[in-house]
């Protein structure tokens, strides 16, 4: 037990220690942001990297847990905290409406991904176009500073809920993978029609996941717009997070339980550093991000959990 | 992780030091007080650089004019420091700048240029109550969330669309009403759906019939299917609301295939009034019309401005003097707080009677935040050049309308 899940508690220990270490807000909007990016990576990795079904349309569960948020507050007076829950309640309905749209028609790989590049698109053009999402102009949530408004003073707070956040789903994910239901998505990922044959309900396991893994990244577009206030059909349904989900667990480590949230924090930081470290002329710490970027790739095919595993391994035989 | 420790003590060290200075007695910090750090932001990566880049070098201007004639006086000629930070497009990048200005010490903050920058950056400055003074983002909800630290000097979109819809309504009448069908075609982002769909409702009232309304997204790379449809209903006005790169794209398809209606009359237009699309596509751009930001050609400042940035080999574009305008408003107001207490400044911003501009509105005079003098005015391309046509009082030119065959 404390061997599985130690290193996650004492990682969120430790997060959750930031906002007594750091009083720069300037540092813990970052946090809070990177975090954004690392749950909705979270989700992606528990489709794509436990049950090996690629998205490219995340970007759909994204955007519907922020404007389901956004749009309950608003438009229907619901409290804050509550849109929230709704917000990640609706995501999920729709990760389980593509996905059994998806599924049942036997949609697997490319075309599967294809298909959800599809979906967040439509989602795209719908909410830019319908009057409910405020079209074009956006939703803005009011800025009205209470905590039962899910707005707070302080950037520390928001930190503390995504590091919650985040924390329970990379618990929830190491449950996952040690469970029979783990197992299944490891068998649906290595090879579904073996699976089928053994006896796993193939389809019904790809709709769990689905459907999970849509709650939690439309977590991160509910804490998205608590957070920034401010939503459009570009930043919700664009494929921007989209690729965020995605590229996370790829530097990370895929189906790892720590790469997405390790992936999304380097990146982060890298893009971070490379600003600091490029000043001047605008843009060149975007190549200096993309430079890096290639080179993690290139020195650590399996993601940066891959390249710890085997660090860690060179280390043991040099000392045996 | 030891390297985010290092970052942080160092902010944390500003972020004190910055505290300690805006707390310090006035006396004391008018003594010591050297320069005064404002925040400039804009999107200078990313979609909209162009457009950031342009604001920048008006902001960039302004200070070096400001601190050339003498700093702020008030403060006993302390000079202003340009914070720089860039939005990324994005209203996070724009959000995760405020922070690391409001950390540097920044008095105030100017730009964001797009709407959605401006509604996230302005509210991140709100949890400051930080002076933010939006350059161009039209949307009216900018100014209409009540947010105490905000502050547009440009006119918004419902006053765009007013005088645009009076002006063609005057142009067409003048010229004995010789159009009478238009084709929309426009962006189906934030200004050009708005604009269309508030067209759609006004245009039918002053007699004209709308024959076709075309959306098309940004960035678009073909525009043969929009010009083919604007041929197939053969208007006598085309209203486009679009970017740089797809208008410009758009008027060099209907040049190409000969299709010549009787105007376009554009609508705060990305090209239409941006001397690149003059240079670059001259002919295409003949008799182009456009309702838009611009400077004031009656300031001396202005057309000086205007050469200085020409001989440097850049394009005049209204996002140049919009910002120099803005940086000069809230120089002017920490002059008149004479102080650096960000209340201070936000009440001179709400007191503001602000006439240095080079914008053609008058003294400022701020109303929940919206400066109410902020208008838009008419251009035309004609020649090489670009004429302002309305408003009569200030216009250089006669608009050129309908446009010769």
């Amino acid at each position: 037990m404390i061997r599985a899940y130690g290193p996650a508690l004492a990682l969120i220990a430790l997060a959750a220690l930031v906002p007594f270490a750091v009083s720069a807000n300037t540092v813990l909007n970052f946090v809070v942001f990177a975090l954004i990016i690392a749950l909705a990576a979270q989700g992606w990795n528990l489709l794509g990297g436990l049950a090996g079904q690629f998205s490219f349309g995340h970007a759909a569960f994204f955007g519907t847990g922020a404007y389901a948020a956004a749009i309950l507050q608003t438009r229907y007076g619901v409290n804050a905290w509550a849109a929230f829950a709704c917000g990640i309640a609706l995501a999920g309905a729709v990760g389980w409406i593509i996905g059994f749209l998806s599924f049942r028609s036997g949609l697997r790989g490319s075309y599967f991904a294809l298909v959800t590049l599809a979906f967040a698109e439509v989602f795209r053009i719908l909410a830019n176009a319908s009057s409910v999402t405020g079209g074009a102009a956006g939703t803005l949530v009011k800025l009205d500073v209470r905590p039962e408004n899910f707005q707070f003073a302080s950037r520390g707070a928001f930190v503390w809920i995504a590091v919650a956040l985040v924390g329970f789903v990379l618990l929830m994910t190491i449950a996952i993978s040690r469970s029979r239901f783990g197992a299944w998505l490891t068998a649906v990922r290595e090879n579904e029609d073996a699976a089928r044959a053994l006896g796993v309900d193939t389809l019904s396991v790809k709709l769990k996941a689905i459907t999970l893994s849509a709650a939690i990244t439309g977590a991160a577009g509910a804490l998205y717009v608590q957070y920034y206030l401010y939503l459009d059909a570009g930043i919700a349904y664009g494929a921007w997070i989209s690729v965020e989900a995605l590229i996370a667990p790829i530097v990370g480590g895929i189906g790892t339980a720590f790469g997405p949230v390790l992936g999304a924090v380097a990146l982060h930081v890298f893009g971070e550093v490379a600003k600091a470290v490029a000043g001047g002329i605008p843009g060149i710490d975007l190549v200096l991000y993309g430079l890096l970027l290639v080179a993690t790739i290139a020195f650590a095919p399996d993601g940066l959990m891959g390249l710890l595993k085997r660090l860690a391994r060179r280390k043991a035989q040099e000392t045996r | 992780m030891t390297m985010k420790t290092e970052v942080s003590r160092r902010a944390v060290l500003a972020g004190t030091a910055a505290g300690t200075a805006a707390l310090a007695v006035p006396g004391v910090l008018r003594a010591q007080t050297k320069t005064v750090k404002i925040g400039i932001l804009q999107p200078v990566t990313g979609a909209l650089a162009y457009d950031g880049q342009q604001g920048q070098i008006g902001a960039e201007a302004a200070i070096k004019a400001i601190n050339d004639a003498g700093g702020i006086k008030s403060l006993g000629g302390a000079k202003l420091e340009m914070v720089f930070g860039d939005a990324r497009s994005t209203p996070e990048g724009g959000t995760a700048e405020v922070e690391r200005m409001q950390a540097e010490g920044v008095v105030g903050i100017v730009g964001g240029f797009a709407s959605p920058i401006c509604l996230a950056a302005s509210q991140a400055a709100a949890r400051y109550d930080l002076p933010y003074i939006v350059d161009v983002g039209v949307a009216d909800s900018i100014v209409t969330r009540g947010l105490k630290n905000t502050f547009r000097f440009g006119p918004g979109f419902g006053m765009v669309t007013k005088t645009a819809l009076a002006n063609l309504a005057k142009l067409n009448d003048e010229a004995g009403k010789p159009a009478k069908t238009v084709v929309l075609v426009h962006e189906d982002g934030l200004f050009g759906a708005g604009l269309a769909k508030l067209m759609q409702a006004e245009l039918p009232k002053l007699g004209f019939e709308i024959l076709d309304t075309i959306a098309h997204p940004t960035p678009a790379r073909d525009m043969s299917n929009i010009a083919l449809q604007i041929r197939s209903k053969n208007p006598d006005l085309v209203i486009p609301s679009s970017y740089y790169g797809e208008f410009a794209l758009l008027a060099r398809t209907m040049q190409q295939q000969r299709i010549k209606p009787k105007g376009i009359y554009a609508v705060l237009n990305g090209a239409a009034s941006n001397y690149r699309f003059v240079k670059e596509f001259n002919e295409a751009a003949q008799f182009v019309m456009d309702c838009n930001h611009w400077h004031d050609p009656r300031k001396p400042v202005a057309e000086a401005l205007r050469k200085q940035v020409e001989a440097s080999g850049k394009f005049w574009t209204y996002n140049i003097p919009l910002n120099y305008s803005c940086v000069g408003l809230l120089a002017d107001a920490i002059e008149k707080a004479g102080s650096t207490d960000k209340a201070k400044v936000t009440e001179a911003l709400a007191a503001s009677t602000y006439a240095g501009h080079i914008m053609p509105y008058g003294p400022t005079k701020f109303v929940d935040g919206q400066n109410q003098g902020g208008a838009p005015v008419n251009t035309q391309v004609q020649g090489n050049d670009i004429k302002v046509i309305f408003p009569s009082d200030f216009a250089d030119a006669k608009p050129v309308f309908p446009r010769p065959a």
